[in-house]
């Protein structure tokens, strides 16, 4: 799901009470004396700037008794009434819609906690410069009761223009985009956007898209999103992809997502040189399917991550569309990732492994072939500490650097066949990728490089492509499989930003195959947390 | 060509089989019967998701690939390489070579118009788009429709008059290929030549593929009849 700037993250979800409240207790419970410092004690917004000290005086000693049954335990309380003011373009519903924890409080405890809860989740439909909760007392009949009074000012300004990374349901990584959002249109909580991307892996993407907080009802937004994409193989499989297509986001709690993808999607090479194998699955398809990911994400850092632990678990079935023709398969991943502490130098262990399978579904499916964009294939310049979400990344390998290659086209020339580059290859991906890493970071004894969090790190890493249809599963073998892993050792500095995380690295390869493309040397890598 | 013959076997690339034919596409059958004419041994292999491709039908044996787009087409990729020639001695002969001109462009007009224009459809969506998913096919279908009008230079207005010149031309080559062939089984000196492989395979399609209310509405089939001896 996009996690446009703006909205606020998942680090600033309310997880204590409101922090006026916790102001004012801390200040109750250091200097219970004082009378001077009043503008901080009400716990109603006070309009009246006029007198603001008498009516603090005059309140105060509520206020700490307030506090003291606060401090002890529940303070029984109900709400009568909740109020809403300031939305004339925003739909009640979708406001109201909010409202259920806090109409079911029980305790002033339960009513803070859901003003705090509802306060985030107003500010997130981006729709309001400013969200005011305040708690008034209830009608003089009905005592224990409050009232809660909800303004709102709606933003003026609903066109905006950003720049940032993200990761959407339909892009394979993570993504420079750069967008306009129109917040709000039909009053429905609704964010409209037009954007351009370049992903880290060679693809452009251009899309508009539309994020409905609360579509029917249901409980977790929706988000549909148009796209065109186009990413560029040629160099390393003589082939270029581009996708028209719908994304759908059905489905998206915390670590749970439900994407549907509709694309038509084709494959051509402009420069006629591919291998046999590439030019047998040029054309297009038609691809209907469903994307399920479970992610289970503790670690306390996405891009220098010193503790906690990751699971990612990544399904996808092609071919659900009544007509049969439509590309059919079955693929999975798993990541698994720990981070563990050493306690010195902010020193931390982070390993990993990942593996995915993809499969085509029909009969004799061991003798069918997958389409090439559903093939796993290893390397690039990303770093695995980001790329969560399956096997793909691998220290010193280039782009789709390993794996299964075949030789491409040979133009007859002029000069003899003998001087024609034989070394030029398709990758061509594989079924079955395994990826395993370990990584050792740690403090750079300068000061400067601490503060901006630059810091070094030591790393290994393995991993192997295997293809298992059209009946090489026969020629599989585990031992083989495991006696052909590539792997790599090196060093490098990590110069960690917002957005990305930069690392600048000596690798060593240990272990490769006679085509694989990589080489010892520095490499630099470049990738943004999935 | 020793080194040729050292290579690995050759498999031609072309669209699916339909009608009875070994493959249904207009474009890629020369290249079959071409190879058949020359007891090239080769297998068949098919592509059905490219249909707008032009390097299809290919020729491709190891790293060596011969392409319908590339050097005047597979034919020619395979005489220039030193594959295979039929056409030895044929190529400064006028007669030979103003045939060959005529099934392309006049023979090959007329199959095409009535293919994507002239009739329901119903064939090339048969031969071009069995296997690829119905939007898909739609839109790329509607895209060559497109595409031969404006190859053809037809238009709302001219497309009456267009028709009956695609005709005409067709029936004047038609008259003229078969006095050319007479009883003899080829075209020319009693032995096969791409032109020979080029006009059977438009025969073969127009006989097999075309649906029959277009046979009998077009003057076409008066001479279609004097070619059934092929």
């Amino acid at each position: 799901m996009a996690n446009a700037g703006g909205i606020p993250g998942p680090e600033q979800k309310p997880e204590a009470l409101n922090p006026n409240l916790d102001e004012i207790e801390e200040e109750e419970e250091e200097d219970d004396d004082v009378v001077e410092e009043e503008d901080d004690d009400d716990l109603e917004e006070d309009d009246d700037a006029a007198q603001p000290q008498r009516k603090s005086r005059v309140d105060r000693p509520k206020i700490e008794n307030l506090f003291r049954r606060i401090r002890n335990g529940p303070v029984p309380l109900r709400v009568h009434d909740v109020i809403v003011k300031g939305n004339t373009k925003t739909k009640d519903c979708l406001i109201e819609a909010e409202l259920d924890a806090i109409r079911n409080a029980t305790t002033m405890q339960e009513i803070i906690q859901a003003a705090n809860i509802i306060n985030y989740k107003l500010r997130e439909l981006e729709c309001f410069d400013s969200v005011e909760i305040t708690l008034d007392s209830g009608p003089p009949e009905l005592p224990g009761t409050s009232n809660v009074i909800i303004q709102v000012v709606e933003t003026k300004t609903p066109l905006s223009g950003q720049i940032g990374t993200y990761t959407k349901g339909e892009a394979k990584s993570s993504t420079v985009e750069g967008s306009l959002k129109y917040k709000n249109g039909f009053g429905y909580g609704d964010l409209w956007d037009a954007s351009l991307a370049y992903g880290f892996d060679r693809s452009a993407e251009v899309s508009a898209g539309v994020y409905l907080p609360r579509f029917k009802g249901l409980v977790t937004p929706m988000t549909a999103r148009v796209f065109l994409q186009s990413q560029d193989w040629l160099k390393f499989s003589s082939y270029k992809e581009q996708s028209l297509g719908l994304s759908l986001g059905l489905f998206s709690i915390r670590h749970h997502d439900l994407v549907y993808n509709l694309a038509w999607r084709t494959l051509t090479d402009p420069s006629h040189m591919s291998s046999n194998t590439v030019r047998r699955q040029l054309g297009h398809d038609f691809l209907s399917s469903l994307k399920y990911t479970f992610k289970f994400d503790k670690r306390n850092s996405p891009l220098r991550p010193t503790r906690g632990y990751a699971f990612v678990s990544t399904t996808q079935i092609g071919g659900l569309a009544p007509d049969s023709r439509c590309l059919r398969f079955l693929r999975q991943e798993f990541d698994l990732r720990f981070a563990v502490p050493f306690g010195f130098y902010r020193t931390a262990l982070n390993f990993g492994i990942s593996s995915g399978v993809v499969l085509p579904i029909g009969r004799d499916f061991l003798r069918m072939s997958t389409s090439l964009p559903e093939r796993f294939f290893l390397g690039g310049n990303l770093s695995p500490i980001c790329s969560l979400g399956g096997p793909s990344a691998l220290w010193g390998f280039k782009t789709r650097g390993l794996g299964p290659a075949e030789p491409r086209r040979q133009v007859r020339g002029d000069s003899s066949d003998e001087n024609a580059d034989a070394s030029e290859r398709d990758f061509l991906g594989g079924d079955l990728a395994v990826s395993a890493f370990a990584d050792l970071s740690f403090d750079l004894p300068l000061r400067w490089f601490r503060e901006k969090g630059i810091h070094g790190h030591l790393f290994a890493c393995a991993g192997n492509v295997a293809k298992l249809t059209e009946n090489e599963y026969r020629n599989f073998s585990l031992p083989k499989f495991l006696q052909s892993t590539r792997s790599s050792v090196g060093a490098g500095i990590v110069f960690p930003t917002n957005l990305f995380r930069l690392e600048v690295n000596y690798c060593r390869i240990l272990k490769k195959s006679s085509h694989d493309h990589g080489k010892n040397g520095i490499q630099i890598s470049l990738s943004a947390p999935l | 060509m020793e080194q040729v013959n050292e290579r690995e076997d050759f498999t031609l690339v072309t669209r699916k089989p339909y009608f009875g034919l070994p493959t249904a596409c207009p474009i890629c059958l020369p290249v079959y019967i071409y190879l058949k004419f020359a007891r090239l041994p080769f297998h068949l292999a098919f592509n059905s998701t490219y249909p707008d491709s032009d390097i299809i039908p290919y020729v491709e044996s190891g790293t060596y690939v011969a392409c319908n787009n590339e050097n005047g087409g597979v034919i020619e990729c395979l005489k220039k390489d030193g594959i295979v020639d039929l056409d030895n001695g044929y190529q400064s002969v006028p007669e030979w070579i103003s045939m060959k001109a005529l099934i392309s462009s006049w023979l090959e007009e007329a199959l095409i118009y009535e293919l994507w224009v002239g009739s329901d459809g119903n064939s090339v969506r048969k031969i071009y788009y069995p296997d690829l998913a119905w939007p898909i096919g739609k839109v790329l279908f509607l895209q060559q429709v497109r595409t031969v009008k404006q190859q053809l230079g037809i238009t709302k207005e001219n497309s009456d008059r267009r028709e009956e010149e695609i005709y005409n031309r067709a029936s004047i080559a038609y008259r003229a290929l078969s006095t050319r062939l007479g009883e003899e089984s080829f075209l020319f000196e009693n032995r096969p030549s791409s032109v020979d492989a080029i006009l059977l395979a438009h025969v073969l399609v127009t006989l097999h593929a075309l649906p029959v209310s277009c046979l009998t509405n077009c003057t076409l089939s008066v001479y279609i009849g004097s070619l059934r001896s092929i």
